[in-house]
């Protein structure tokens, strides 16, 4: 099960910091970046809980993301919804997806369940790239960005934007938590050490992946919906397949079922992303030998790094029994 | 049109040369997994890498002398990849064998664009196959005629060295169980080297083979992947038969969906293999029972 430790304390605290005094004095193109970062931490979280805590490692969650910013751009520019009511309804359509697929690929473990997550995901690509009424590969413009001029915000500036992305991931990470620590999240993180046991014990073992798949789609849909928002503009290359392999990359550079880990992997790969590219062309290039590295390194990723050399030396070795522990299995399993 | 017997040819002829590019891409990469338990991504970036030297070696040589010649650079990548990370990777679970070749598939689309740059090449057919021959009636390129042969003899060629020779005989023991397979006195280490380098040599090919009919560009391997993994998963891991079936099923459905069904031809495949994993999840002809 998911605890917060000092030391995540300190770290969650930090970022958030960073991110509001970034939110508060950048210029334009620092709030830009600034609110790339807090929509791939949304789509991080996301994967985390489905891959960190259920060990499903998902390879359709780029695509989920783009399934949340069509449903909500169709919604509301073309059927002519409102703003957050096109939202909740793309929300519930992605979650519902997301729930199909998990139901579907519960029986698959390892290499399967990756390869079964990748066809969905890549099946939700041709489909969204062929039909006409989703524009093809010129995508889909014109967005509008959720009105809150009730409250005295308008969204249509990009501090406003970034503040609100910045109180909308602080709400998932919320509820990330709350999901972790709730039944749901105790019988998941049962059927992520032993499968067996909790079928035996009289648990539905399929019931609870696909209602955890479910939600963490649920996630990555609004992480789409806020995508279609700030970009107000959407093609089909959200949904491929290669954005789902990044934010698997994101997930593992930062820490695998940490939580806090992933944000910290998007901020640190937007930002490399961002200075390599003002650097070299060539980026990609970096950043597959950074991952080769850390994946090569068996640390679980730069969080994991810091939290096995942090602490007294108890709380280190109990730690690192549980990291290897938690690692061994998910890499086993996965 | 529809119902022109010589159109229903052509369109299988079309079907049965892109099963066999997809077969000569599986092959490598299903008996590596079957033996290895070693997942590849990197495969299709062999291939891109494959395309890439016959398109260099064909403007000093010429064709043949990348056909013959390609493969075999392929081949020394490969032994590279596995001497520098794929045998420090193979105790690791499915999922570090992912990202590390994830992360490989980044690190050689940047480096084919650094030494070949962004523009697509072309290679010509070579001239022995440069004319159309006239088949059951319809006149079809002698070129992808020579791509079915090729896939057919190599079928053959593997279908004889897996089935019915000795070191085909340890491969299938290294896939059946690898552990008892060494306890017998088979050196699985070296049986893996060797079809690591086989399967890498054939992705390679299969890139030559593919060159003159598509343009090479860099991101040919990511292309490619994708239907190689599908073939793969649908026929199951690490059997040739699984591999021959895939490649067909996947040719035929995808030629097939595209005439009969536009709209849906893209989405058919990945249909049938959302249907595959739920009722066998292993896929159709699994080397391990």
């Amino acid at each position: 099960m998911f605890r917060h430790n000092a030391l995540r304390c300190t770290v969650l605290l930090l970022l958030a910091a960073a991110a509001l005094f970034q939110a508060l004095t950048a210029g334009y193109f620092g709030l830009e970046i600034l609110t790339e970062i807090l929509i791939l931490a949304i789509l991080v979280l996301a994967l985390d809980i489905a891959a960190g805590f259920g060990g499903m490692v998902s390879l359709c969650h780029g695509a989920l993301m783009g399934v949340g910013a069509y449903a909500y751009a169709i919604l509301s520019a073309k059927a002519g919804l409102s703003p957050p009511v096109a939202m909740a309804a793309a929300l519930a359509l992605t979650g519902g997806c997301a729930w199909v697929i998990g139901a579907i690929c519960a029986r698959s473990h390892g290499i399967y369940f990756i390869m079964a997550t990748l066809a969905f995901g890549q099946m939700a690509y041709s489909y969204v790239f062929e039909a006409p009424v989703f524009g093809g590969d010129d995508g889909l413009g014109g967005i509008a960005r959720l009105d809150l001029s009730l409250i005295g915000v308008d969204l249509n500036d990009s501090r406003s934007f970034a503040l609100f992305c910045l109180a909308v991931l602080g709400a998932v990470y919320g509820a990330s938590v709350l999901i972790l620590r709730s039944g749901l999240g105790r019988s998941l993180a049962g059927v992520m050490h032993n499968e067996q046991r909790m079928r035996a014990l009289g648990l539905t073992v399929w019931r609870v992946k696909a209602d955890v798949f479910g939600l963490s789609g649920m996630i990555a849909g609004l992480a789409g919906v806020l995508a279609a928002q700030h970009v107000m503009y959407i093609s089909p290359g959200l949904l491929s397949w290669t954005v789902s392999g990044e934010a698997l990359v994101v997930v593992i550079l930062g820490g695998l079922g940490t939580l806090v880990g992933p944000l910290v992997g998007a901020a640190a790969f937007v930002l490399l992303k961002h200075e390599l590219s003002a650097l070299t062309p060539h980026w990609h290039l970096v950043v597959g030998v950074i991952l080769i590295a850390v994946v090569m390194s068996r640390a679980n990723g730069i969080f994991g790094w810091i939290e096995a050399c942090w602490g007294g030396r108890a709380e280190r070795r109990a730690a690192k029994a549980v990291r290897k522990q938690k690692t061994k299995e998910v890499l086993s399993d996965a | 049109m529809a119902h022109d017997l010589g159109f229903w040819t052509l369109q299988a002829l079309n079907a049965l040369q892109l099963s066999m590019l997809l077969f000569l891409l599986s092959i490598g990469l299903t008996v590596i997994f079957g033996l290895m338990h070693f997942v590849n991504l990197a495969h299709g970036s062999l291939y891109a890498l494959g395309a890439y030297f016959a398109a260099s070696l064909a403007a000093i040589g010429g064709y043949w002398m990348g056909f013959f010649l390609a493969p075999v650079a392929v081949a020394g990548v490969g032994i590279l990849l596995y001497s520098g990370l794929i045998r420090r990777m193979r105790k690791s679970g499915p999922m570090a064998q992912v990202l590390v070749t994830f992360g490989l598939i980044f690190v050689m689309l940047d480096l084919t664009r650094i030494f070949w740059g962004d523009l697509a090449l072309a290679i010509d057919v070579p001239t022995l196959f440069a004319g159309r021959v006239e088949l059951l009636g319809i006149e079809y390129p002698a070129y992808r005629l020579f791509i079915i042969g090729l896939g057919l003899a190599i079928f053959a060629a593997l279908a004889f060295v897996l089935g019915r020779t000795q070191i085909g005989a340890m491969i299938r023991a290294g896939v059946d169980n690898d552990a008892m397979a060494s306890c017998l006195g088979i050196n699985v280490e070296r049986l893996f080297f060797i079809v690591f380098c086989v399967g890498c040599a054939l992705a390679g090919l299969a890139g030559v083979v593919a060159a003159p009919l598509l343009s090479v560009t860099p991101d040919m391997g990511l292309q490619i992947l994708i239907p190689t993994l599908i073939v793969i998963v649908i026929g199951g891991l690490g059997s040739l038969k699984g591999a021959i079936a895939g490649s067909l099923i996947y040719g035929f459905v995808q030629t097939f969906g595209a005439v009969l069904a536009p709209q849906l031809a893209s989405v058919l495949i990945y249909a049938l293999l959302a249907a595959v994993l739920v009722i066998k999840p292993v896929g159709l002809f699994p080397a391990k029972g």
